[in-house]
């Protein structure tokens, strides 16, 4: 095997990121709104010569109200998911876990069903209770799953399906007290949806403070990643090595839930992409965290921008929940990946 | 792996890792320059968005600015496709959804989706004027997204047949036809009013709407089919806050309504045939209604606050209350009027979603 150097990690980033590109470019392009890449090119000259009034309106509003947005948030939300799920993959050294193994996503529900019944005609009123919901079941199963004082895998992930199951009934009980109209919308927010619109009028800053913390939480992430690769092995054996592996864990599961929060509470639960993306770098690029956290983040991107270009075209006009897609697209990658190496 | 090795290469996996970094500022500043571009083409574009335009509030409380000439209207439920209809409005309707099937010219227009889940940008190439939305089948994140585009959004939320009048009679003026929309109310209210004078007098008929037989779903009070029984002379026997709560078949049997009434769309083709099929099953054999016959297909309309429902609460009060509209001809002729009618929409409901839970 080939030595990982800090070049090759950089060069496959790259790569990725080519790919990510070229998808991102076509997902701009496919809709039932027609646009070429020409336009797009010719719109963007037009606009920088400061002749915007030529553009048509419907323009703008197609590709940097609905599409532009949708794509940034797409790429969020697909790199938060896949970095958490190969995070907790190796915190509770379980290749099934992924992010919503811990009851983040359910914590994240109950909150947005609270605001669908306190406050149901508030724009961002559903992402912001996710979020609170989110980060008050981090911290209830953090404490749940600590041991003699130190995170320990078996009590977390016992602790995380507890409360997943837990919330699960209340959100059961709190359905029958919604309406109609309410009900909609949780359902397609269970299913992950990227078409709601953000809580504020500033798409720029609310974007920009969403790829912040993921910035953050990821590089966070990052700077485990060669002990991560230890702990792999054994914790015992990390620990002989010298590894911390209490701060290690502490930080890989606050890195990792943090994301998970921030993808659910934007986005609804979208699932699979964070189990099987993960597994899918692996696959191809190797086991170790050094390379797999940043192509994991890269990988998920694609997978969701290409879910959600297939979502809102396959059955045009109408759209599909991107959930459902990446379930549909995902599952025979994978099978095929796996049984490529098994030979 | 040695801990040589990885100690050798996290100072190098820094240097990686902030050279990535600025890959990523990079990115963002790029997007940043695109959507700097897209709030400066929202500004730019609200200037002429004042001329012409009245504001207006909806009836879920949001505004919205709505110009005093509307030639363009895409409407994003089937009730409010035949609302534009009845008011002679359809060459004014550019996009419907591909649930909006009656009136038949309906189903030709260019569709933007189903009404939960609509292309968004579908609707914005249709350049709207006015978009059309209902809460009984629509989502608010629709309307949403569409209001930050600065497309104007009318979200209805009838939950009475006085309701839905009153928004009928809205809409036209939105759309600049307050005199269609004051005659239709008024020939709608007058047919309504015709019905009340017969049945006023009699005690209400206790009624099972069964929205869905299996599990059990019927309506709650709050509805506006519950509200359209009422005008008809029946009452629900199930009592519920909940706008479409699942009942247990015991509370059924408890309760022993007079009548059960199905829609056309979730039952058998005739109403023989669903009679026997449901006296075939032990639950329902057990209630009185089912035993005597007393089971009322009710027009598909009875499902959408639109023009329609009037013509529902007609069928449904002559079916109930039978005595009261005998004495005239009326009641059979109408009575063959909606039999074409139910069937034809049955035909086209088969491949149709559940109006209700919308899903």
């Amino acid at each position: 095997m080939r030595p990982l150097t800090p070049q090759r990690i950089l060069g496959t980033c790259l790569g990725l990121c080519g790919v990510l590109f070229a998808v991102a470019v076509i997902s701009l392009r496919m809709g039932a709104y027609p646009i070429s890449v020409r336009d797009i090119v010719s719109t963007l000259f037009e606009a920088a010569a400061g002749r915007r009034e030529e553009v048509p309106v419907e323009f703008w509003q197609v590709v940097f109200g609905l599409r532009l947005p949708r794509i940034a948030l797409g790429i969020l939300v697909g790199a938060s998911l896949s970095t958490a799920g190969a995070g907790f993959q190796a915190l509770l050294r379980n290749p099934l876990a992924d992010p919503y193994v811990l009851g983040v996503s359910s914590g994240a529900a109950l909150g947005a069903i609270v605001s669908l019944i306190v406050a149901p005609h508030t724009v961002g009123a559903i992402q912001i209770a996710a979020f609170i919901g989110a980060a008050s079941t981090i911290a209830a199963v953090y404490f749940l799953g600590r041991r003699g004082g130190q995170l320990d895998s078996p009590t977390l992930l016992l602790a995380g399906i507890v409360a997943a199951s837990f919330l699960s009934a209340i959100i059961m009980f709190l359905l029958t007290m919604v309406t109609g109209s309410e009900l909609r919308s949780i359902a397609f927010w269970l299913m992950g949806d990227l078409t709601a619109p953000p809580p504020t009028t500033n798409v720029l800053g609310w974007l920009g403070f969403l790829f912040f913390v993921f910035i953050l939480a990821a590089g966070a992430m990052y700077t485990t990643s060669s002990d991560l690769n230890l702990i792999l092995t054994g914790e015992q054996e990390a620990k002989h090595l010298g590894v911390n592996v209490n701060r290690v864990k502490f930080v890989v599961y606050i890195a990792a839930s943090v994301l998970t929060g921030l993808a659910v509470s934007v986005s609804g639960a979208i699932g699979y992409v964070g189990l099987l993306v993960p597994h899918v770098m692996r696959m191809l690029f190797g086991t170790d965290y050094r390379m797999l956290i940043p192509t994991a983040a890269i990988g998920g991107a694609i997978a969701i921008v290409l879910a959600d270009t297939l979502a809102r075209t396959v059955v045009a006009p109408t759209e599909l929940p991107v959930g459902a897609m990446t379930a549909l697209a995902g599952a025979p990658v994978f099978i095929y990946l796996m049984r490529r190496r098994m030979r | 792996m040695s801990r040589s090795a990885s100690l050798y290469s996290r100072g190098f996996f820094i240097g990686a890792f902030t050279r990535a970094a600025r890959q990523i500022v990079l990115v963002i500043l790029f997007l940043a320059f695109c959507l700097a571009n897209y709030t400066g083409a929202a500004a730019a574009q609200a200037p002429t968005y004042k001329r012409g335009m009245k504001f207006v509030t909806d009836e879920t409380g949001r505004r919205m600015a709505i110009p005093f000439s509307v030639q363009h209207v895409v409407t994003l439920a089937p009730d409010l496709t035949e609302t534009v209809y009845a008011l002679g409005l359809g060459d004014k309707l550019v996009g419907d959804t591909s649930f909006c099937d009656t009136p038949p010219a309906a189903k030709l227009k260019p569709h933007v989706g189903s009404p939960q889940t609509p292309n968004l940008e579908a609707i914005v190439a249709m350049h709207p004027d006015l978009v059309l939305a209902t809460t009984s089948i629509n989502r608010a994140e629709t309307a949403d997204a569409l209001l930050r585009l600065g497309i104007p959004v009318f979200t209805s939320d009838p939950h009475t047949v006085r309701g839905m009048l009153d928004s009928i009679a809205r809409m036209a003026d939105l759309i600049g036809a307050h005199e269609q929309g004051t005659a239709l109310v008024a020939q709608l209210q007058s047919r309504l009013d015709a019905v009340h004078a017969r049945i006023a007098e009699l005690p209400l008929v206790h009624a099972l709407f069964v929205v869905w037989e299996d599990p059990l779903i019927t309506i709650g009070q709050n509805t506006f089919i519950a509200d359209a029984l009422r005008w008809a002379g029946a009452e629900s026997v199930i009592v519920a806050n909940q706008n479409w709560p699942q009942v247990s078949m015991e509370e059924v049997v408890r309760l022993q309504p007079d009548y059960i009434l199905f829609t056309a769309n979730h039952s058998e083709s005739n109403k023989d045939h669903e009679l026997n099929r449901l006296r075939a099953q032990p639950a329902w054999k057990a209630l009185r209604a089912i035993q005597m016959g007393r089971v009322v297909r009710v027009d598909d309309e009875i499902t959408k606050p639109s023009p329609g429902l009037v013509g529902a609460i007609e069928q449904i009060a002559h079916e109930l209350h039978p005595e009261v509209f005998s004495s005239d001809g009326r009641g059979e002729g109408f009575e063959h009027r909606t039999g074409v009618r139910m069937e034809f929409s049955a035909n086209i409901r088969q491949e149709r979603e559940c109006d209700f839970c919308g899903l």
